[in-house]
């Protein structure tokens, strides 16, 4: 079978002597138009890329490239004016060589085989008859399955539907030829952003100073040069049902506020919008920080906190939690709306060189916030919770555990069955030591108080302290310089 | 130098490349989860630095973009800050869009290319040269067109295909690079101070102690051993160190870092499959740890010799905040893949006491535990912030010294109860019997056997559970964090007892 170069699968016509590049555009410069990135928190971003493109009158193709390589193909919208779609296509069979010789069958091939001995080279031409597992082709009147290294195969023309990258096409129909601007939109995954906080924290003082800046990254295999940028604090929608980051951030602060005030920014239905002021490139692969408040001499202040479990007790000593704490308070703080993300904390070392002291992550802030930030844990401040004694007791109480009406001989009486009170006195003493040469005030909580039980009762303790919750009691201690101090409480509780 | 221009930088925005810092100050902190007494994996550190580096850079008129070489290469990126800037920093970029194999592929996609072939035997042969057009994208194989047709590259008898590139793309660079924008009214020199956090440092606190039991004093020696397994090498460094817990949040991995693997691979199958290629056996990797540990004792040890000559230098501590910070007082190169020690503390007369201790249960049976006990104070000859680590613990033979054991301490403020926990006495043993029992109560007896030619002092402590009550023990108990403790002295080659009973409310 020797017909010849026919058929569809020769689209793509030799060039006479050499390829030359044929690339739609020049590989240098991009596609894109004039491109907008709204970019979410959680992997998502819309592009709006306004292109210019030239129509026949009639049925175009026309053919997007370099849109994100993890584009959304079903959300991609043309804004094109006069010119109507027809139809949307994002190709993604992808030329391989698999995929080739699987076009390829029926169709012919050249087979060039090279001589091991004396290195001459010979062509004939074959038919593909099929590739399932091996390649089958016919040579002449023989039948031959080929064998790795046994020939190269040279292809005439790739087959159309492959490319080597998935492209968007629409096909559009035009009243009027010309070239005419039209607007491409689509989500893409890939993008993503954050705030990085840094607090330079001076203790003396009782002073903060923060910086904020976005950290953008993409990894959409794509750049975006000289894009008109705009971030949103929020993650619209998409994942309500996983496990989100903002949720566990302020589980792990320790005392949240949230407040009530709004920042002077601009606004997107719920979501704060932070547009970023020049236009920018948005590299490929690159991680992109854009400075978005700077405050300096915000108030703030540091505390110690520890939290012990039901019946914690330990034989060493374990370190109270340092804890920043700060507002977002208009009038008496940072007054302004955080972004989701992770507050540095530094401090100034004996020299004055800023020395990095932990990071905590946030949530979306509202303005008016209070925040309690873990940086660490205090080298100097401990505290060692202990069971002293543990025994039941009886209360000289009574409680109602039944009521039944009884009917004997014909008289019906109401029977209450009552039982004695059962709790359990647990004497907790916690030994909290300060090795600084200054006092501190520490917060110490007692938690699994309430068991469901609601009747957990504090009938001694050497220091008042306040249930913040049926769970919890806190108490504030302040323990001397280079000092200790002992909390002794009595719980008594039905487990 | 094989770099290309700034890919950021719009085409009339130059690019000053600031090649490496004057001054560089190092401060390490230690792995956030690795317990005190765990060594240093020196091939996977898992602590943290904050860098920060001065560095001058003359500075144009108008916009530009100044490129950071010579960072340390586990740099986090979001954490860098630049300051110094005339009029401040107009946004930071980090760059990890690298040029690799894969990459060079991927951008020459549609454009031309010298496909180089070899065909022949190895050794003989020949090698021509033919232009072609790469046709495919990066994964699997390169299908390219040449004047004869479309083929793919590297696949067929006896022949070897390179590809050749003409032209370096844009935008790619060597390693993952920093770069900020600025503008500036005039041209001028500027000190710049860019600092941030990297990984892959760590250190700790080795303590060497060397015992007198003839005076039950002895001499301790601590060591900080910092670690770096960064490509970068920060001379005459400011080195410092940071005892204490810091809360951090795992950025290790910042994702969508590609491969740049290019794997170009033949389509026709063979018809014979390969025989199956049976990789050599990994090497054992205890012997590398073993090797590792006993490299660490053989370190100390020698320093431990050396400070009979001469007071070594030591780290100075201050505050930082809840944290202790330790500066090394000279200037120090903190090398890449490198470890380094300087001394801490240099103590005499640290009065230690070994104790050898065991929890009784119910049914206990086991050798007792020997720990080293001690008051972080000055009566005792210490008083100082004592961060964790492993400590060596030796003791005179004749005129040698001996490795007698080997444990670990944890972080100790001022004025704590220090307790280094040594290993298990197989001399000392404790067993706990039942003798008698009834519905509400069951009687033990405990007995601690010491086969020492000396007396060894014994601290038992009791378990109870939630309820239970210990009563009528044959000598006086004290209390210790709650519980009942039974505190004697074993004589040499002998025995100690103890009856209780323990009663259940229930």
């Amino acid at each position: 079978m020797t017909t010849g170069l026919c058929g569809r699968f020769f689209w793509l016509g030799l060039a006479a002597a050499l390829p030359a590049p044929l690339a739609a555009q020049s590989a240098s410069g991009s596609a894109q138009g004039d491109v907008s990135l709204t970019i979410y928190n959680n992997d998502l971003a819309l592009v709006q890329d306004k292109r210019q493109i030239t129509l026949q009158k009639g049925t175009n193709r026309q053919e997007f490239p370099d849109v994100s390589a993890v584009i959304r193909p079903e959300t991609v919208t043309l804004a094109s004016g006069d010119a109507g779609i027809v139809e949307q296509n994002f190709d993604y069979d992808l030329l391989s060589p698999e995929k080739l010789l699987d076009k390829a069958v029926g169709q012919t091939v050249t087979l060039v085989r090279t001589n091991p001995a004396t290195g001459v080279e010979t062509r004939e031409q074959a038919t593909v008859l099929a590739n399932n597992g091996g390649t089958i082709v016919r040579i002449g009147d023989r039948i031959e399955v080929l064998e790795s290294y046994g020939a190269r195969i040279l292809f005439s023309g790739l087959p159309p539907s492959l490319r080597a990258r998935p492209t968007l096409s629409i096909t559009l129909n035009a009243a009027n030829a010309g070239p005419r601007p039209v607007t491409l939109s689509y989500l893409s995954s890939g993008f993503g952003w954050k705030a990085d906080y840094v607090a330079l924290f001076d203790e003396a003082a009782g002073k903060m100073d923060l910086q904020g800046w976005i950290t953008l990254t993409n990894n959409t295999g794509t750049s975006f040069p000289n894009a008109r940028v705009l971030l949103v604090a929020g993650s619209p929608g998409q994942d309500n049902n996983q496990y989100g980051g903002g949720r566990r951030a302020i589980q792990r602060q320790i005392d949240f506020v949230p407040g009530t005030q709004s920042a002077n920014r601009e606004r997107l239905g719920d979501f704060y919008v932070y547009p970023i002021a020049a236009r920018t490139t948005v590299a490929n692969a690159q991680q992109k920080q854009v400075s978005f408040l700077d405050v300096a001499g915000a108030p703030a202040s540091k505390g110690y906190y520890f939290r012990n479990g039901w019946l914690g007790a330990s034989d060493e000593a374990q370190s109270f939690a340092t804890v920043l704490k700060l507002s977002t308070a208009k009038d008496s703080g940072v007054g302004d709306a955080l972004p989701a993300g992770t507050v540095r904390v530094y401090m100034r070392d004996a020299r004055g060189q800023p020395q990095f002291i932990g990071e905590k992550g946030i949530d979306h802030t509202p303005m008016g916030s209070t925040l309690s930030l873990k940086t660490g844990e205090a080298f100097d401040v401990k505290v060692q919770p202990t069971v002293q004694s543990r025994e039941k007791i009886t209360a000289d109480e009574w409680e109602r555990t039944g009521r039944w009406r009884v009917t004997v001989n014909g008289k019906t009486d109401d029977v209450t069955v009552e039982r004695q009170k059962v709790y359990w006195r647990t004497t907790m003493t916690y030994k909290v030591t300060n090795a600084r040469p200054s006092p501190v005030k520490v917060e110490l909580v007692q938690a699994g108080l309430d068991n469901w039980w609601s009747d957990t009762r504090v009938p001694a303790e050497s220091v008042k302290g306040t249930q913040r919750t049926l769970d919890e009691r806190a108490w504030t201690l302040d323990v001397p310089a280079n000092g200790e101090t002992t909390l002794t409480v009595q719980f008594d509780t039905r487990y | 130098m094989l770099l290309p221009a700034a890919p950021l930088a719009a085409a009339d925005e130059p690019t000053v490349v600031s090649a490496g810092p004057e001054a560089v100050g190092v401060t390490i902190y230690r792995a956030p989860d690795r317990s005190a007494d765990t060594a240093m994996n020196l091939g996977w550190l898992e602590g943290y630095a904050l860098i920060t580096e001065t560095r001058t850079v003359d500075i144009p008129a108008g916009a530009a973009t100044i490129r950071f070489e010579g960072v340390a290469g586990g740099m986090l990126p979001e954490s860098a800050l630049v300051t110094g800037l005339p009029s401040g920093v107009r946004e930071k970029n980090l760059d990890a869009d690298l040029l690799s194999a894969r990459n060079l592929y991927a951008r020459a996609y549609g454009r031309p290319v010298i496909l180089r072939r070899h065909s022949g035997k190895t050794g003989k042969g020949t090698v021509t040269e033919e232009r072609a057009v790469i046709r495919s994208g990066p994964d699997g194989a390169a299908i390219v067109q040449t004047k004869s047709g479309f083929e793919i590259a590297d696949c067929g008898r006896g022949i070897a295909d390179t590809l050749v590139y003409t032209e370096l793309p844009e935008g790619l660079s060597a390693k993952p690079t920093l770069s900020v924008r600025t503008t500036s009214t005039a041209p001028q020199r500027a000190t710049i101070r860019l600092s941030y956090l990297a990984w892959g440092f760590d250190w700790q606190t080795n303590y060497v102690v060397r015992l007198n039991p003839a005076s039950g004093k002895a001499d301790m020696m601590a060591w900080v051993t910092l670690a770096s397994s960064d490509p970068t090498s920060f001379v005459d460094a400011g080195a410092a160190v940071v005892g204490g817990k810091l809360d951090r949040e795992d950025a290790r991995e910042y994702g969508g870092r590609q491969d740049g693997d290019l794997v170009l691979h033949c389509y026709l199958r063979p018809r014979v499959p390969p025989p199956a290629v049976v990789p050599p056996p990994p090497p054992a990797p205890a012997p590398v740890m073993m090797a590792m540990e006993s490299a660490d004792i053989i370190v100390t040890a020698q320093r431990r010799s050396n400070t009979m000559q001469a007071a070594p230098v030591t780290v100075i501590e201050e505050g930082l905040g809840d944290l202790k910070l330790y500066r090394v007082p000279m200037p120090t190169t903190v090398a890449a893949n490198a470890q380094k020690q300087v001394a801490m503390h240099d103590l005499k007369g640290v009065k230690f006491k070994t104790w050898h201790t065991a929890d009784l249960w119910d049914s206990t049976d086991e050798n007792a535990t020997i720990k080293l006990r001690t008051r972080n104070r000055k009566e005792d000859g210490l008083g100082i912030a004592l961060p964790g680590g492993p400590v060596a613990v030796f003791e005179p033979l004749g005129a040698d010294l001996l490795l007698v054991g080997q444990g670990g301490m944890r972080d100790y403020a001022v004025d704590e109860d220090v307790e280094v926990m040594l290993g298990v006495s197989p001399q000392v043993h404790v067993e706990v019997t039942e003798t008698a029992s009834a519905r509400d109560w069951t009687d033990y007896e405990a007995k601690v056997t010491n086969a020492n030619p000396w007396p060894v002092t014994f601290e038992g402590t009791m378990r109870l559970n939630d309820g239970e009550k210990l009563e009528r023990p044959s000598t006086r108990l004290t209390r210790k964090f709650g519980r009942p403790t039974w505190t004697i002295s074993v004589p040499a080659n002998g025995e100690a007892t103890l009856r209780y009973r323990v009663t259940d409310p229930d």
